[in-house]
C-alpha cells in the first residue's frame, strides 16, 4: 500500500522455508527481525539484506521467550508491529505411532515455544496495537502420518481461538493454516511425499497469501489450494 | 469378550472424573490400575497405585516400564489434567507448562508407548478425555484449551493405526463437572448446581466407549453447547468470554 508505514515484523524460523520466502516478500517495505536454529555464519548470505538475525532454538520454550525477548530489545525495539510465530518442525510416525521424543519435541517446539513467545511478547504488541499470527497446519484437523505435529497445530489454533477473544482490545490474534509448500520441511520429517509434492504451493505462493491475511487480521485461515485457486497469491490486502 | 480378569488403567483416578471410573470400572468387575501423584482414597476394593507426576518426564519415564507391566489393559482412561485460569499473559510461565505436558504430552506418551508394546488387548477401549473447550474456545484458560485441542487430534489423528491393532478410540468432551479441582477454577459467582457430576458423566463417558464410539459429549446441554459451538464458532466463543473471563 503507497504510503503505509514500515513496520516492525519479527518472524521466528525466518531463515528457512515459508518464514524465509514471508521475509523476502517483506523485506522491501518493512524492518525485520528474524529468528532461526542456525548460526549466524550458517545463515550468512541466505537471509533478505537489510533483516536482522537472532539464533533462537526453540527445542528449549522457557529458554526461546527468553532469547527472543532478551534479542528484540538488543534490536533496539521497545514494540513491535507483527510477531510472526511460525518456527515449527516435524516427524513421521514410524510404524503410525510417534516416539517419545518426537511427541516431545513437536510439542516443544511448534506449541509451548509459541505459547510462551506469545505471553513475552504481549506488552511489546499491546504498545503499537499489533498482530500476533500463529503459523498453524492444515493438518490442525488431524493427520495419521504426522499425529504429534497435527496435535501440537491443533493446540495452536485452540490457543489463538481463546487469546483472539482475551486480546481483543490490545493485540489481534490470528491462526493460519498453509497447506504443504514445497519446502524441505517433508525431508526433513522423514517423510516422503512422493509425486504428491508437485501439488505443493510455492512458497513465494504461501508467503503471499500469508502476508495478505497478515494484513487482514482474520482468523482462523486456511491458505490452500482453494485460496490459492481464487486468487489468493495475488489479489488481496497487502502489509 | 469376558476373559478374566479384565484390567484397566486410569490416569489421574485419584479424584473427580478419574476417582467417578475407577469405581464404576470397580462395580463392571475391573481390576484398575491408577496412576496418580496423589493416592487414591482408601475404599473396600483397593487398586494398583503407580505413583507419577505427570508434569515429570523423568518421573513418567520410570513409571512407563511397570504401567506396561501391568496390563495387557481392556480399558484405559487417560483423564488426568490440570487447569490453570486468569489472564494468559499474567499466569506464570512454569503453569502453562505444566498444563500442556500433564494434559496433551503426557497422554499422548502413555498411549504410544502402550500402543507400542501391545499393552492393550484386541478389543480394548481407549478413552482421551478432552473438553468441551474443543467446541467452544475457552477465553482465560487458553493453555488449557491448547492442551485439550492437541490431546483431541492426537486421537483422532491415531484412530485408525489404532484400529488396525484392534484398539478403539473414544474422545470424552466433558463440560464443566462438580469436581474439587473444576471449582477452584470457576469464576466467581458461578451456579454451583450446573455442573455435572462427575460419576453421571463417567458413566455416560464409560458407556459410549464400551460401545466404540468416537467421541462422548455427556449430557444434552453440553451437546447442544458442541453443535452451536461448530456452527457458529464466534458467537460461541464471545459467550464464554461473557461468561468466564470478564468474571476471573
Amino acid at each position: 500500500m503507497i504510503g503505509a508505514k514500515s513496520r516492525r515484523i519479527l518472524i521466528t524460523g525466518g531463515n528457512t522455508g515459508l518464514g524465509l520466502a514471508l521475509a523476502a516478500k517483506l523485506a522491501r517495505r518493512h524492518k525485520l527481525l528474524l529468528t532461526g536454529r542456525k548460526s549466524e555464519g550458517e545463515v550468512a548470505g541466505t537471509l533478505p539484506p537489510g533483516a536482522g538475525y537472532l539464533v533462537a532454538d526453540q527445542s528449549d520454550p522457557e529458554a526461546s521467550a527468553a532469547t527472543v525477548l532478551r534479542g528484540i530489545r538488543d534490536f533496539g525495539w521497545d514494540t513491535l508491529d507483527n510477531a510472526v510465530l511460525n518456527a515449527g518442525t516435524g516427524f513421521a510416525a514410524v510404524n503410525g505411532i510417534d516416539s517419545t521424543q518426537a511427541i516431545r519435541a513437536s510439542l516443544d517446539v511448534n506449541l509451548l515455544s509459541a505459547l510462551l513467545q506469545a505471553r513475552a511478547l504481549y506488552p511489546l504488541l499491546k504498545k503499537s496495537g499489533g498482530t500476533l499470527t500463529l503459523i498453524g497446519s492444515v493438518a490442525h484437523k488431524g493427520s495419521a502420518a504426522v499425529p504429534a505435529y497435527a496435535a501440537s497445530k491443533a493446540g495452536l489454533h485452540g490457543l489463538a481461538r481463546a487469546l483472539r477473544s482475551e486480546w481483543k482490545a490490545d493485540v489481534s490474534v490470528q491462526v493460519l493454516h498453509p497447506g504443504p509448500a514445497k519446502t524441505d520441511m517433508h525431508e526433513k520429517a522423514g517423510y516422503d511425499p512422493g509425486f504428491m509434492r508437485s501439488l505443493f504451493l510455492a512458497p513465494d505462493d504461501v508467503a503471499a497469501m500469508m502476508a495478505s491475511a497478515i494484513a487482514a487480521r482474520r482468523s482462523p485461515v486456511t491458505l490452500s489450494w482453494v485460496k490459492y485457486l481464487n486468487g489468493g497469491a495475488y489479489t488481496g490486502r497487502r502489509l | 469378550m469376558t476373559r478374566s480378569p479384565k484390567r484397566a488403567l486410569v490416569t489421574g483416578g485419584s479424584a473427580g472424573l478419574g476417582a467417578a471410573a475407577v469405581s464404576l470400572l470397580q462395580a463392571g468387575g475391573y481390576e484398575v490400575v491408577v496412576l496418580d501423584k496423589d493416592s487414591p482414597a482408601a475404599s473396600e476394593n483397593p487398586v494398583k497405585h503407580i505413583s507419577c507426576d505427570l508434569a515429570s518426564r523423568p518421573e513418567l519415564d520410570a513409571a512407563l516400564p511397570e504401567l506396561i507391566a501391568s496390563g495387557p489393559y481392556g480399558l484405559i482412561f487417560l483423564n488426568a489434567g490440570i487447569n490453570a485460569t486468569g489472564h494468559f499473559e499474567s499466569i506464570e510461565a512454569q503453569a502453562h507448562i505444566d498444563v500442556i505436558r500433564i494434559n496433551a504430552e503426557a497422554p499422548m506418551v502413555i498411549f504410544a508407548r502402550l500402543l507400542e508394546a501391545g499393552a492393550m488387548r484386541r478389543g480394548a477401549a481407549a478413552v482421551f478425555v478432552s473438553s468441551l473447550s474443543h467446541f467452544t474456545g475457552y477465553p482465560g484458560a487458553a493453555s488449557y484449551a491448547a492442551s485439550k485441542d492437541a490431546l483431541a487430534i492426537y486421537a483422532k489423528s491415531m484412530r485408525r493405526h489404532a484400529k488396525s491393532r484392534g484398539v478403539s478410540l473414544t474422545v470424552a468432551f466433558p463440560g464443566p463437572l462438580r469436581t474439587g479441582h473444576a471449582e477452584r477454577h470457576a469464576p466467581k459467582g458461578a451456579d454451583a448446581s450446573k455442573p455435572m457430576d462427575p460419576a453421571e458423566a463417567a458413566r455416560l463417558i464409560l458407556a459410549d466407549a464400551l460401545a466404540g464410539r468416537k467421541s462422548s459429549i455427556p449430557g444434552s446441554a453440553n451437546r447442544t453447547f458442541a453443535v452451536l459451538g461448530r456452527i457458529a464458532p464466534k458467537p460461541v466463543t464471545a459467550l464464554m468470554r461473557r461468561l468466564i473471563y470478564s468474571r476471573l
